[in-house]
């Protein structure tokens, strides 16, 4: 008991011990680093490729952790969007589509930030849920890509500027990398130094109360899709530009892969707890994975068997529905223990918890 | 970031909650919700019937059955799965797909008592992981079902190679596959009867009593005492052998298999289940309600193949076609809240 009052009071009369285990205890990254160790150790056991060729390996870690980046300001609402791999194609084919590089980059960019407001609109206005609403938009959106392209792989105009755009920038970085490591910044700086990206906790963890202490909750759902769906029409642009090509069926391993990445990372999917940095953990260890495997040469279904058990295991042993599993059982049991007749309700606790 | 005490928060909050009950309206947007559908298949129907050229041919209805059967009886047991809260199953696709593989496939080796075994084996593991995932690890029933879709896909393709298998064209599975009845070909009759089944164990069984109520409270449902886990993994299980017996349908009509072959499942079913009134919030709906969206999204499909409208298209429509009905679904619960 005296330890639970110590955490309230904010740990002053902790040891040092106890400060770096409640420090470890209020991060949400736990999962993603222990994935990423035993990737790695795999990995440098057996492929040690996937490190000399680190070229290829961070090219792989931002193409899916730049779509994680902009879905994981939405799951910190609380919210899913379920749309980013259709924006992610359909971007790709506006820009593909428009002769003008410039202007079909503006183009694209503006289409994820409205894909953004009608998610948003539908989620926020409406009041439907995220995850029913976002599934209908990536169906719509899917279409409209093979609408768009005529269902077929649309080449760009413009190859060389695309070409241009796949060699390296500074060092052995891409412009793709580099994208990645400037939306990584700005989103890390918005969630956590930015009033505006810090409420996104807030309306997580309980809109109601976020509402009454007069977070404008509405408004930063709004922001929060219009940030995923321009994340992922830049990751669309980025794609197309790379391959000189827009695929409209791109995107659906992505959709897995970053949806992974995002929740091993420790973002809590009811909202209200998570970090980019852990979004960057998971993608990095997911990047690396799928390297391997490509290196090792592996096919692509079992591949996707890896990636999806990743992303069962990641979602199953989500550490806020474990502790309450977990909890409800030790509550039983101490009840049981300590006072003679169990009260009703912690009597019904073990059998429906496990 | 106002600075407010935290027990005036409280009371903003225990205020916020407290709304005075409103009088309902006759016909509002709430009756639309409820009734709206009949009249729009209805009007479906009527449309198709006069302008499209070729859908009132014996031929086309027969042909439309054909189509709406498999994903029918996918909807059917999905409805068990949207009724208690939990969106929706994903891994109908896969579930599908492995069916049919296993049905064509074993069945060549073995005979039709292995390969039905066998894909009963495969519907249980995909229901009791589901459940499990969902019901006692309370994690999202989306994700979940998403990555076991791609499990499920990538096994399949793993171990079929990718490859295509055909039945024999005069064995037992062919024949039902194209037997018909009048121009009502069996598939549809199967469905039927699977409609009539699900209604029963929704409307009538303990069971089905359990999820609905488990879709309308959660908690008021896990205090009465019931093994709200035990539920969940059988409202998945429902779904997972409703999409088995799909699978054997559309083995039996196209007496071939694929893993590729029932792409667009999860959504179609989806879509059928949401227009036919059944509330994605969980908790309202019907097995004879899906039947009905069923009904309006084939024909609906059917009109655009015949239209020649691409792909594409029919996907967008889909699309918007959800988010109609979940919006209406959506105002005529708020209007109710009122």
């Amino acid at each position: 008991m005296t330890q639970q009052e110590s955490i309230k009071l904010g740990a002053q009369d902790l040891t040092t011990w106890g400060k770096v285990k409640l420090a470890i205890a209020r991060r949400t990254e736990g999962r993603g680093v222990a994935l990423l160790a035993i990737i790695l150790v795999i990995a440098a056991l057996t492929e040690p490729l996937v490190f000399t060729a680190y070229q290829i390996t961070l090219g792989r870690v931002a193409l899916v952790g730049l779509v994680a980046l902009g879905l994981t300001v939405v799951i910190l609402m609380g919210q899913l969007d379920l749309s980013v791999a259709s924006t992610l194609a359909a971007s790709g084919v506006i820009l593909a589509l428009i002769p003008d590089l410039t202007l079909g980059i503006i183009a694209a960019l503006s289409f994820g930030l409205l894909v953004g407001v009608v998610n948003a609109f539908g989620v926020a206005i409406i009041g439907i849920n995220s995850f029913i609403w976002t599934l209908g938009m990536l169906f719509f959106l899917r279409g409209l890509a093979l609408v768009l392209s005529d269902e077929a792989p649309v080449k760009l105009t413009n190859a060389d500027a695309g070409i241009a755009f796949g060699q390296p920038l500074i060092g052995p970085l891409t412009p793709r990398v580099l994208l990645f490591i400037l939306v990584f910044i700005l989103i890390q700086l918005f969630v956590s130094r930015v009033k505006a990206g810090r409420e996104f906790y807030a309306v997580g963890g309980n809109p109601q109360a976020a509402k009454d202490a007069g977070i404008p909750v509405k408004l930063r759902i709004f922001t929060g899709f219009m940030i995923s769906g321009f994340v992922s029409a830049l990751a669309g642009v980025v794609n197309t530009l790379e391959r000189t090509a827009a695929d409209p069926i791109a995107g659906s391993t992505v959709l897995l892969a970053s949806f992974a990445a995002a929740i091993i990372g420790g973002n809590y999917l009811k909202g209200g707890r998570g970090s980019i940095v852990g979004t960057l953990i998971g993608a990095a260890a997911l990047g690396v994975l799928q390297v391997a495997l490509t290196i090792s040469g592996v096919q692509v279904p079992v591949q996707q068997i890896f990636i999806g058990l990743v992303l069962l295991l990641a979602v199953t042993t989500d550490p806020n529905n474990l502790r309450a599993v977990i909890s409800s059982i030790r509550s039983a049991r101490s009840s049981r223990v300590k006072i003679q007749e169990p009260a009703p309700e912690s009597k019904n606790q073990p059998q429906v918890d496990g | 970031m106002t600075n407010k005490d935290p027990i005036t928060q409280i009371n903003a909050m225990a205020q916020t909650t407290e709304e005075p009950p409103k009088e309902k309206k006759g016909l509002g947007i709430e009756w639309f919700a409820e009734n709206g559908i009949f009249i729009f298949t209805a009007l479906l129907i009527v449309f198709a019937a006069i302008f499209v050229n070729g859908f009132a041919s014996l031929q086309n209805i027969t042909d439309v059955f054909h189509r709406a059967a498999p994903i029918g009886i996918v909807a059917v047991g999905m409805t068990f799965v949207v009724i208690s809260g939990n969106y929706l199953d994903l891994s109908v696709v896969a579930q599908v797909a492995t069916a049919a593989v296993i049905m064509i496939a074993v069945s060549n080796e073995y005979g039709y008592i292995p390969a039905i075994l066998a894909a009963m084996l495969a519907a249980a593991v995909y229901g009791i992981i589901n459940g499990v995932a969902v019901g006692y690890f309370k994690a999202n029933a989306v994700i979940v079902t998403l990555s076991t879709t791609y499990i499920g896909l990538g096994m399949l393709r793993f171990f079929s190679g990718g490859s295509i298998f055909f039945g024999p064209p005069d064995g037992a599975l062919a024949q039902f596959g194209a037997g018909k009845l009048g121009p009502i070909p069996y598939s549809a009759i199967v469905l039927v009867i699977m409609t009539i089944i699900l209604a029963f164990v929704l409307n009538r069984t303990n069971f089905g009593f359990t999820v609905r109520s488990f879709g309308v409270n959660e908690k008021a449902t896990r205090l009465g005492g019931t093994n709200t886990g035990m539920v969940i993994i059988g409202a998945f299980l429902v779904t997972a052998f409703s999409a088995m017996i799909a699978g054997f349908v559309l083995a039996a009509f196209s007496n071939t298999a694929v893993s590729a072959m029932s792409t667009g499942y999860d959504f179609e079913a989806l879509a059928a289940i949401i227009v036919g009134g059944t509330s994605v919030f969980g908790g309202k709906g019907s097995v004879a309600r899906t039947l009905l969206g069923v009904v309006f999204v084939s024909v609906l499909a059917n009109v655009l193949v015949l239209l020649n409208i691409g792909f594409g298209f029919q996907q967008m429509a889909l699309g918007l076609l959800i988010a109609l009905a979940v919006t209406v679904d959506a105002l005529a619960r708020r209007a109710g809240k009122k």
